[in-house]
């Protein structure tokens, strides 16, 4: 009896070491197996002429179209040992189809084809059992299938007729699909039985198996069927292939394969496919399909069967792709994922080469879902997919580039620009790297020295093309340019004009074809108000590029700076019939229609203005728009700024400043400290208070068409609609001291300037106005020392001067005061109805 | 323009106006292999003089309108070269001639956005998510990234509206241009498919000469009729990217890469960050072998057979073998009698043998503590989110595995680092140790027992000061005093996280300990740290990798010492 348990005990372990490949113990399983039992000599043969085999395979692999062998003289033993077990023919039939699968398997390693096959036909692979049999038996099976598909592929093809061909290279695939199949149901098998094992074994555990290593002949099973297939361009049924081996559940051996196969399919998903033809996985595929190569039709479904298939995943509501994206994003988000979990970490030179493989299967993981998010626009998520890659990134220029554009492209452009610098550092002699910084830099970050520096990075440069020259020069006279606008010291911002004007003009003579840098030479000719050379250039601009709207508005300003009004207004109509949603030129228009055309046109454009904003932003109220965080409202934002690209950028309209106006972008309900500290930070432009912003602004400049023609309770109305969006905003706050000026209740109207003052110190209009007042009060020096202030922020404006020379003359100095006139008188001769820098400048 | 071919274009032009609507399905089938005629339409749509262009505009038209969708194909077959024309003509402003190819495009576009009852076509797709079962995987297979945070955010599939709610146009704009464009291009590329050869070649024509018409390198080309710059939408170009990929791997492998290089090069040059991020991923991602140049027009989908063999040695630290990485049971180890005076980091966790597969034992030391600071911009952007997507990404280190955090004594310091970990929202799940009074006693780390065990009283006072301090200070740290008493169960630990942290400090300042341990925060912030703490724990895994099981507590201290790495650690300390 004991020897019975020791017996079967034995047996199980020998089944166990079959199933795992163990072959080396099998001789010495053996030895103890026949001291027990003397009538399982067969048995042992059996065994043995396998261990044998496998054995020899185990130290000459076979290689795929490695020439045939022949006899070998270390298999003679093994022959031996399988003969005598076919000729006596004691064992069971379970056991006398083992021998003839090895013989086959012993065959086809000798390169005697024919005999294998033979074999196999004798055996009848196809209706060998495979449910309730043991793991090994699955495994011998699978190769079996794998070795008739070897076989018949080598075949020479004259064997068969030509019409005959077709079939049997189906017949071949069939083969190999079976073997495939059963393959992934061994393995699976294996796995099922370990850790059930492992999970009942007494405390002391036996070694734990070695991690599975498919066999050669397993592996083809696995991969032959697929390549076969796009091999004869039959695209729908390779796919149909993968899709079968993905679906079935991973065993740790198969992980490496999924991992190919599942980027493999991303590939042709977005290389040889589309939406239109697309069938989803758990759909027929079409009957026929220009995936295909028209030589090679066969029929596109499956046309065997087994008894026993690979476990495939199941449970309800699993996620199947419906569409061609969606399919290849859920697959290389599986690939990426084993991918990252082989990042190879230690940086020891002993691992370069692994570290240099990990890298670049994820890095090809990384390009493909960079295409597919792409392609839909979802660069949020893909920012968030690429910094993951980062830990392979050491050092890595692709990846770097890529998460910076990646973040630039969602939109993240602190982090982008930060990313850029290590770009920059890993390849210097890339020209757009520092551009794009740049353009960061002088966009909604308003970093204007680090812009400066990464524009000089290109200039500075010897050997660029000149066409990266020219926008080297080009990012640097913007950022001088921004930079003098913020300056308040007149020293610094005439110097900082002048350098600006050299920068555009180097730009403009390295690239004379590009239209955007003879436009901003035009516009900062125009801001230093000379007036006839910036209007040369921007002629030039719109002969370059006829409809760009930011030279038109440009000419439409340089035109109302010679008191062409008339003109100007039709060329903003001209403008505003390419532009009709462009929001700066229609407050331009507002304006110079309430000059030319009166009130009534004036209003009928702030009127057509709401209705525009009205379709543009079907948003509702400014809570809404802020909170969404989930990845729908993230991309309904992310096409929301493309739309904005046509929207002003909001500068203030009085001084053209970016920051002033942001503080007003900041919580409507926040203390007046913290509005003023947050004055030189600027809020995002294009974040979601942007339209909210605009909204204001069309009523404030409703309000100041209804203030021009003495209507005040009208214009309180509009101002009350801005002040609900803004009350902080010291437009807001302007607005309503005109309107208490217009009723003539000066001591209010002081007080709203103040106000809007102690929100923005330096709001030119405002210490205008207030400045006349003190005039009226009789406080002339005060007057004249706020209107100081307010020349030293903008010299340009020639109100100022104006009430300049008044206040000068009431106290007697009329030497100053004429100065002051003149000043006034000149710059009003060049004054546009807007400041020239209500028109953006960005990169 | 030959005779001939105005003859056969003039033919299909009168064709099909008597053709009777139940012959509409044949005529389909046949339209398609007539390579004459489209050639000819090619030359007449090139030709802006033809007069000819006006009525095969009109035709196309109507083919597009037909219910036959083989006829909507092969008027869609021109559209590269429609849009090419009307761009370029755009930007001459020689707009008179341009007005059937305009009509056609608006006519297409305006068919296009509405579906079959005439109500507004919202195109949408379902962004895949891991932590979902799917067809092809199940979430717990990947390792625990399914329990990160962002995860599970997003654990509802989102459906993300890529096209929708295009106004019907009635006439092209400078604003509206690229918006009606885009859209056909993306009706274009999702038909792409069923487009014949000469489709392509004009695709990859327009792409260049859209994007280098009027710049330098535009003498480059053989090509050479002038015209002016043509302006480009960043989204434009993502959809002609999509369509010159598909072109490069049908059948244009050379035209198709000249096309790209092109749009890189304009890209760079626009400052798009869009089309040069995607144009550099497909750039990068070519296969490095040119497909056999004599085969033109063939399909280079390959399929390469991949050995399923992990090609990575099994000694390199990747995420992966962290996570394989087992510690197993001792049988009969005894704790007290194997502590090793000479060891000065080898402390054992004895009996944690029944750690389910795949997990990891991260021991959390003070340093992985590090606030987030280290990685803060000025703009405040790398708060503490982002550290919490890196650790996503970290799945090995942190995201699923259990962090056994050190059985520290001191409630200051439990706190510390449960603070850290709920910071860290699910990314980290802490599992306090069970505070053993013996050894005897398993102590098991199960995944997924994110609630906090409390911190017995009752510890080593004579452990505190050591255990609240990082690694390194135990290396430093003369034998005798780092090894524990017998009662204790030590737990001090070197610590794995710490290698993958300062991974993610690119910048290498480590800020330290999260205010409450003083002396943390002076023994972690040297920099050189980072990298010993790395090169040591390759010692350990490697020879682990190799079964020896260096982590008893039993191992020389010799045998250490011998590695170049391990030395550098112990100079790093001085």
């Amino acid at each position: 009896m004991a020897a019975r348990k020791a017996g079967s005990r034995l047996e199980l372990e020998i089944e166990r070491c079959r199933s795992e490949c163990q072959w080396d113990r099998i001789p010495e399983l053996v030895r103890q197996l026949s001291a027990k039992l003397i009538s399982n000599d067969d048995m042992a043969e059996l065994l043995l002429g396998e261990a044998g085999l496998e054995q020899y395979l185990k130290e000459n692999p076979v290689k795929q179209g490695a020439s045939p062998r022949g006899p070998q003289l270390k298999l003679t033993e093994v022959r031996k040992h399988l003969t005598a077990v076919l000729d006596r023919g004691n064992l069971k039939s379970d056991f006398m189809q083992e021998a003839k699968l090895i013989m086959a398997k012993l065959n086809y390693v000798e390169g005697d084809i024919k005999e294998a096959l033979r074999i196999y036909a004798w055996v009848g692979l196809d209706d060998l059992q495979l449910v309730a049999a043991p793991p090994y038996k699955l495994r011998m099976i699978a190769e079996g299938f794998s070795i008739k598909g070897l076989c018949l592929e080598k075949l020479p093809i004259s064997a068969s007729t030509n019409s005959l061909h077709v079939d049997r290279d189906q017949d071949t695939i069939t083969c190999y699909e079976k073997a495939g199949d059963i393959a992934l149901l061994y393995l699976q098998e294996v796995e099922r039985v370990q850790t059930a094992s492992i999970q009942n074994r007494s405390p002391k555990p036996g070694p734990a198996a070695p991690d599975q290593e498919l066999s050669f002949f397993l592996e083809t099973g696995l991969q032959r069927a697929h390549v076969l297939y796009f091999k004869n361009g039959n695209l729908t049924r390779g796919v149909g292939r993968f899709r079968e081996i993905l679906r079935a559940v991973e065993t740790r051996t198969t992980q490496n394969l999924r991992m190919t196969i599942a980027r493999q399919l991303a590939e042709i998903l977005l290389r040889g496919m589309c939406e239109q033809s697309y069938w989803n996985p758990l759909e027929q595929p079409p009957n026929q399909s220009p995936l295909d190569d028209p030589l090679h039709q066969g029929h596109n479904t499956k046309s065997y069967a087994l008894s026993r298939r690979p476990w495939l995943y199941t449970g309800e509501n699993i996620f199947c792709p419906q569409e061609n994206t969606e399919e290849a994003l859920l697959l290389l988000l599986i690939s990426e994922s084993m991918a990252n979990r082989d990042a190879v970490l230690s940086r020891i030179p002993e691992h370069k080469n692994d570290r240099i493989i990990s890298l670049q299967s994820a890095s090809v993981v990384y390009d493909l879902l960079t295409i597919a998010l792409g392609r839909r626009g979802q660069y949020e998520m893909l920012s968030e997919c690429l910094e993951r890659a980062m830990k392979f990134a050491f050092e890595e220029f692709h990846l770097w580039y890529q998460f910076a554009l990646s973040l630039m492209a969602a939109g993240k452009s602190a982090r982008a620009v930060k990313v850029l610098r290590e770009c920059i550092r890993l390849k210097p002699e890339d020209a757009t790297i520092p551009l794009l910084a740049a353009k960061l830099c002088m966009g909604s970050l308003h970093w204007m020295d680090e812009a400066e520096r990464f524009a000089k990075m290109v200039v500075d440069c010897s050997d660029k093309s000149p066409e990266f020259k020219a926008k080297g020069y080009l990012a640097l006279g913007l950022a001088y340019s921004l930079q003098a606008t913020d300056v308040s010291l007149r020293g610094m911002q005439e110097d900082l004009q002048r350098k600006a004007l050299l920068a555009f003009q180097r730009a403009h003579s390295l690239s004379p074809t590009d239209h955007q840098a003879a436009f901003y030479l035009a516009l900062q000719l125009a801001i230093s108000r000379q007036i006839p050379e910036a209007l040369g250039y921007v002629r030039q601009a719109l002969q370059l590029q006829g409809d760009d709207s930011n030279s038109l508005h440009l000419l439409a300003l340089l035109l109302s700076a010679q008191k062409h009004h008339h003109d100007a207004l039709n060329i903003i109509d001209m403008a505003l019939s390419e532009y009709p949603e462009n929001f700066i030129l229609l407050f331009t228009k507002v304006k110079l229609e309430s000059l030319c055309r009166g009130p009534d046109e004036a209003l009928l454009t702030c009127k057509h203005m709401l209705q525009i904003w009205k379709s543009c932003y079907n948003l509702t109220n400014p809570s809404d728009s802020g909170r969404g965080s989930s990845l729908l409202d993230r991309a309904i934002a992310d096409r929301r700024q493309l739309n904005t690209i046509t929207l002003p950028d909001f500068s203030d309209p009085e001084t053209g400043s970016v920051h002033a106006t942001s503080i007003a972008a900041s919580r409507v309900e926040q203390a007046l400290s913290e509005m003023a500290s947050s004055l030189q930070s600027s809020a995002p432009k294009q974040g979601p208070l942007h339209p909210w912003m605009t909204l204001a602004q069309i009523w404030l400049h409703a309000a100041e068409v209804y203030i021009g023609i003495g209507k005040p309770s009208e214009a309180t109305a509009c101002i009350q609609e801005a002040a609900n969006l803004f009350p902080m905003s010291h437009n807001v706050l302007y607005m309503r001291g005109q309107v208490s000026e217009l009723r003539g209740n000066i001591d209010d109207a002081k007080r709203w300037y103040e106000e809007a003052l102690s929100i923005s110190p330096t709001h030119v209009k405002s210490m205008q106005r207030l400045s006349l007042i003190l005039h009226h009060l009789g406080r002339f020096s005060l007057a004249e020392k706020i209107l100081r202030d307010a020349v030293q922020v903008n010299s340009t404006a020639h109100e100022v001067w104006n009430s300049l020379g008044e206040v000068l003359q009431a106290q007697g100095n009329d030497d100053s005061a004429t100065e002051c006139f003149l000043t006034a008188l000149e710059l009003e001769a060049s004054s546009p109805i807007v400041p020239f820098t209500i028109i953006p400048r960005v990169l | 323009m030959l005779g001939s071919e105005r003859g056969v274009v003039e033919e299909w032009l009168s064709e099909y106006k008597v053709l009777p609507e139940t012959q509409l399905t044949a005529y389909a089938a046949t339209l398609h292999r007539k390579k004459t005629l489209v050639s000819a339409l090619y030359k007449v749509i090139q030709d802006p003089n033809n007069e000819l262009l006006e009525p095969i505009c009109h035709q196309l038209f109507e083919l597009y309108r037909s219910s036959e969708v083989r006829l909507k194909r092969f008027t869609m077959q021109f559209l590269p070269e429609l849009i090419s024309i009307y761009l370029r003509f755009t930007a001459s402003r020689d707009r008179q001639n341009n007005g059937c190819i305009e009509a056609l495009l608006l006519g297409i576009y305006n068919l296009e956005i509405a579906d079959k009852d005439g109500n507004n076509k919202i195109l949408s797709f379902t962004i895949p998510s891991l932590s979902k079962p799917s067809i092809y995987h199940e979430p717990s297979s990947l390792g625990s990234m399914a329990l990160t945070e962002g995860a599970l955010s997003q654990h509802d599939l989102i459906r993300v509206v890529y096209s929708d709610l295009h106004p019907q146009r009635e006439t092209f704009t400078a604003q509206n241009r690229f918006e009606v464009l885009s859209f056909l291009m993306l009706c274009y590329n999702s038909a792409i498919v069923y487009m014949p050869p000469s489709s392509y070649q004009s695709l990859c024509r327009m792409g260049s000469r859209l994007c280098v018409s009027g710049f330098p390198r535009q003498h480059e080309k053989r090509w050479k009729e002038m015209c002016g710059r043509v302006m480009l939408d960043p989204g434009f170009m993502v959809q002609l990217l999509t369509g010159v990929y598909h072109a490069i791997y049908n059948g244009e492998w050379e035209l198709g890469q000249e096309v790209l290089d092109d749009i890189i090069y304009r890209a760079q040059l626009e400052l798009y960050s869009q089309p040069l991020l995607v144009a550099n991923a497909m750039k990068n991602s070519l296969p490095f072998d040119a497909p056999d140049s004599s085969q033109h027009g063939q399909k280079v989908l390959k399929v390469e057979v991949t050995p399923t063999v992990p090609r990575i040695s099994r000694t390199a630290i990747t995420t992966a073998s962290i996570r394989r990485h087992r510690w197993r049971r001792e049988d009969g180890f005894d704790l007290t009698s194997e502590s090793n005076p000479g060891s000065p980091i080898l402390h054992i966790i004895p009996n944690l043998g029944e750690t389910r597969e795949g997990d990891v034992l991260v021991y959390l030391t003070p340093e992985t503590i590090s606030p987030d600071a280290a990685t803060e911009g000025p703009e405040g952007t790398f708060t503490g989110e982002d550290s919490i997507n890196l650790n996503d990404a970290d799945e090995g280190f942190s995201s699923g595995t259990s962090v056994i955090s050190q059985p520290v004594g001191a409630k200051q310091a439990s706190s510390v680092s449960q603070r850290s970990s709920s910071r860290k929202a699910g990314s980290v799940r802490s599992v306090k140790e069970k505070e053993q009074p013996s050894p005897s006693k398993p102590s098991e780390s199960r995944e997924s027992t994110p609630r906090k065990q409390p911190v017995p009283m009752a510890a080593d006072t004579s452990l505190e000061a050591i255990e609240l301090s990082p690694l390194k200070k135990h290396l430093s740290l003369p034998a005798g005093h780092v090894v524990p008493k017998a009662n204790s169960l030590s737990l001090i630990r070197t610590s794995s996280t710490s290698s993958s942290k300062s991974f993610d400090h690119v910048n290498g300042s480590q800020a330290s300990g999260s205010g409450g341990i003083d002396g943390v925060t002076n023994l972690s912030t040297c920099n050189t740290n980072r990298f010993s703490t790395i090169s040591l724990q390759e010692d350990r895994l490697g020879h682990a990798g190799e079964g020896k099981d260096l982590l008893s507590a039993g191992a020389p201290l010799t045998k250490q010492s011998r590695s170049p790495s391990f030395n550098m650690q112990l100079i790093s300390q001085v």
